[in-house]
């Protein structure tokens, strides 16, 4: 199924956690580079996609977020360092706007396990804490360095993540004080640790230069693994507690950026990824058989599974449905498209 | 607020991922304003300490030289010079002997100098102090020389005084060996055999020997005027130098392996007087400016000053500091060993110069193609540079671009620098 988003270009897409036919995009016009935002809601209908609804904002929406209190709203995050509330029972204008960001805001999550608050992220090295109650944001963390994506852990109320333009992922956890760190966890290079002199130094191991991080997520089930990817194009997955030496896997194959990823609702090995190159790919990090090498810390390689590549342009946003088909997932991108197709069926071509 | 050139050059940024070697390369090969470029770069001859045209000239007499043909042969207002450094290591004075030096060679009273010591790798550091401060807007047209009279200085290793906190600690303690000891440990600890060392030394003199043949190196050279004392009668006479004098043509592995151990008192005694660095006297010179400034002052650009790093490591097998260092500076620039065109890996000893070969994983064809320290000597101070001079002319022989320099460094240290050659 398919919907054009006429004279505006995809940044993200998400499926309400609610009602299953029910799904939003947050899109820019003139590529999200200037002029305004519109954020759309859906509904997937036997007729194919209807527009319930839209909502036009002065500056580009780079990402939305259900809220998972209420079923009628969803949080934007906008190019002029706002996030906007949305209720799709009020037309026209936001309920409520929190101006709390210097540059444009680049990410924002739904509080998945108590449900009650919501973070944003921003080009201005920063990242906010909310209650939908409160006008005010009621925590910043900082990250110093251009926060492209952030979440919260779908498995801890309290813990929130973000990767950044200098090659790191962050965990932050908010129950531990609110000491210098401010609340900082870990701080894991993505790239990988500077080699270590001794017995084990190899100068011939791969080395991947520090690069710009766009993008992650927690996996589903294991509730300490993280997936990264960004500029290098390489998604890695990461065991927040096992870091030191680098990725658990590597899923390698696009051939630019991946601008978003998303672990699987339903299979715990399962991740979709969406990428400058135009396609949304399917992989399986095997961590079900992994092929470790005993006593290496090289990363394990990850599968495809199956490619979609019909967008024309940057494909920017995907996520997966939570109900229903195990395979439904929807993708947006810079060609004016969302488009609405069933992972398994890419999965089965190869 | 909404900067729509920040947005795009943010997504721009997206599409050009440095994280592959050859997209790291295409990066360094770009030519941007504020590079760091050279525009004259030169070497003495290099001559044997103590029996060359060289024995008798002072570390003075020898900066003076240089630097008066950097003067004459660069068509640069001698006054835009803004400050010049010496790399040396062995001279007791070299505060004195770099200002003076430079005064003596026809720069004006305005052009500064100062000293720049890391043992081996002090030329190359002199680059990197020039190259620093032209980056940091101190200066805008700096001279990097490095010189080494080892005629006239001798080494006389570490101090005798040094402090029982020196003495007595595991680690620091470890510099009172000798470098002639560091090389037997690395001989020792990873297994390098006397045939393999030979064989790197007999693979040095020949191809210096061949670069000598075929010309290769007379675009690095230019000769100087030096004064010599005959030996015997003590008779004074002036000389024009325009060779290399370590070079022992028809040199091979059978024949350096007659020659006894230098060092029988340290197992396994595989280090000769035939598969190490020579002592040498000898100096190189590097002229260093922005891009722009070179532009706006018609001057030749030959090459790019790309980057330089250094790393510590166990002073007792201070040999393998390239091991650290090469991977170190290559990670800085985005490049994979692949990528390198050239190596000029400062051969100290035979034995650390087989082990970063194949540590590293590098084509021995790409390293040191006009021979190295072995055949042509190594002048402490000098070498930093006299290795960026000899990578330059021979990027331009083969029509190649990216050079990599390195060195051990006695005390324990490695030291790497990266030059694109722009001919």
């Amino acid at each position: 199924m398919e919907y054009r988003t006429t004279g505006f270009n995809g940044y993200a897409v998400q499926y309400s956690p609610f009602v299953n036919s029910s799904i939003a995009v947050g899109a820019a016009a003139n590529f999200g580079l200037v002029g305004n935002g519109r954020l759309y809601f859906f509904d997937l209908t036997a007729q194919g996609i209807v527009a319930q609804k839209w909502y036009n904002t002065q500056d580009a929406i780079y990402d939305i977020a259900y809220s998972e209190q209420n079923a009628n709203q969803l949080i934007a995050g906008c190019g002029d360092g706002t996030v906007k509330l949305f209720d799709t029972k009020v037309p026209d204008y936001p309920i409520m706007e929190w101006k709390e960001h210097n540059r444009e805001v680049y990410a924002v999550a739904w509080n998945l396990v108590s449900k009650d608050t919501f973070v944003s992220s921003s080009w201005d090295g920063t990242i906010k804490l909310y209650s939908p109650e409160r006008p005010q944001a009621l925590l910043t963390l900082p990250t110093h360095s251009c926060t492209y994506s952030t979440h919260f852990s779908p498995h801890s109320p309290s813990i929130i993540s973000s990767v950044t333009s200098d090659s790191h992922l962050r965990v932050f956890d908010l129950r531990t004080p609110a000491s210098a760190s401010n609340h900082l966890v870990h701080l894991i290079p993505i790239h990988g640790h500077a080699p270590q002199q001794g017995p084990s130094y190899n100068p011939l191991r791969p080395r991947h230069p520090p690069s710009e991080a766009l993008t992650h997520d927690w996996n589903k089930y294991r509730d300490t693994t993280v997936a990264t990817a960004g500029v290098d194009t390489i998604i890695r997955t990461f065991d927040i507690r096992h870091h030191k030496h680098g990725a658990t896997a590597h899923l390698e194959g696009h051939k630019y950026a991946v601008r978003r990823i998303a672990w699987s609702p339903h299979a715990p090995d399962m991740l979709l990824s969406a990428s400058y190159d135009m396609t949304c790919r399917v992989w399986s990090d095997r961590m079900a058989t992994p092929n470790i090498t005993p006593g290496s810390h090289a990363p394990s390689q990850g599968a495809e599974l199956g490619r979609m590549d019909v967008h024309t342009e940057f494909v920017t946003g995907v996520d997966w449905c939570l109900f229903g088909g195990q395979g439904w997932c929807a993708s947006t991108a810079w060609d004016e498209r969302l488009l609405v197709w069933d992972a398994r069926s890419v999965m089965n071509q190869r | 607020m909404a900067n729509v050139k920040e947005r795009l050059s943010s997504v721009l940024g997206h599409l050009s991922p440095a994280g592959s070697g050859s997209a790291g390369k295409a990066k360094l090969l770009q030519k941007n304003q504020d590079d760091i470029v050279i525009t004259f770069a030169a070497r003495t001859p290099l001559t044997k300490a103590k029996k060359g045209a060289l024995k008798d000239t002072n570390i003075d007499d020898l900066v003076i030289a240089l630097l008066t043909e950097v003067r004459q042969r660069s068509n640069l207002d001698p006054s835009l010079v803004e400050d010049v450094c010496l790399g040396n290591v062995l001279s007791d004075s070299g505060g004195y002997i770099a200002r003076s030096s430079v005064l003596a060679a026809g720069y004006p009273v305005s052009t500064a100098a100062s000293v720049a010591n890391r043992f081996c790798s002090s030329g190359l550091l002199a680059i990197q102090n020039i190259a620093n401060q032209i980056t940091a807007g101190s200066i805008e047209v700096g001279i990097a020389i490095g010189a080494e009279s080892m005629s006239t200085c001798p080494d006389n290793g570490a101090p005798g005084w040094l402090s029982e906190k020196i003495t007595g600690h595991p680690i620091a303690s470890q510099n009172l060996q000798t470098m002639g000891q560091t090389s037997e440990n690395v001989a020792g600890d990873f297994g390098i055999s006397r045939g393999a060392m030979d064989g790197f030394a007999a693979r040095s003199f020949q191809r210096a020997e061949k670069a000598q043949k075929e010309g290769w190196s007379v675009d690095e050279i230019i000769p100087i005027t030096v004064k010599v004392k005959d030996s015997k009668t003590g008779e004074v006479v002036e000389e024009t130098i325009t060779q290399d004098g370590g070079i022992r043509p028809g040199t091979t592995a059978e024949s350096l392996g007659k020659i006894r151990s230098a060092f029988p008192q340290w197992s396994p005694s595989n280090t000769t007087g035939g598969n190490a660095s020579q002592l040498t006297d000898g100096a190189a010179v590097i002229l260093l400016m922005k891009r722009s400034k070179a532009l706006s002052l018609n001057q030749p650009i030959l090459a790019k000053f790309a980057a330089a790093t250094v790393s510590g490591l166990e002073p007792r097998i201070m040999g393998i500091g390239p091991t650290y260092a090469i991977p170190k500076v290559l990670e800085k620039v985005g490049l994979s060993v692949q990528d390198v065109d050239v190596f000029e890996i400062n051969e100290a000893f035979a034995s650390m110069g087989v082990y970063c070969i194949e540590k590293l994983g590098l084509d021995a064809e790409r390293v040191n193609p006009r021979g190295g320290a072995i055949a042509l000597g190594h002048p402490l101070g000098c070498t930093g540079a006299r290795q960026v001079v000899t990578a330059l002319s021979e990027l331009k022989r083969r029509g190649e671009r990216v050079a990599v320099t390195s060195m051990c460094v006695g005390t324990g240290m490695g030291m790497a620098g990266v030059f694109v050659s722009e001919h």
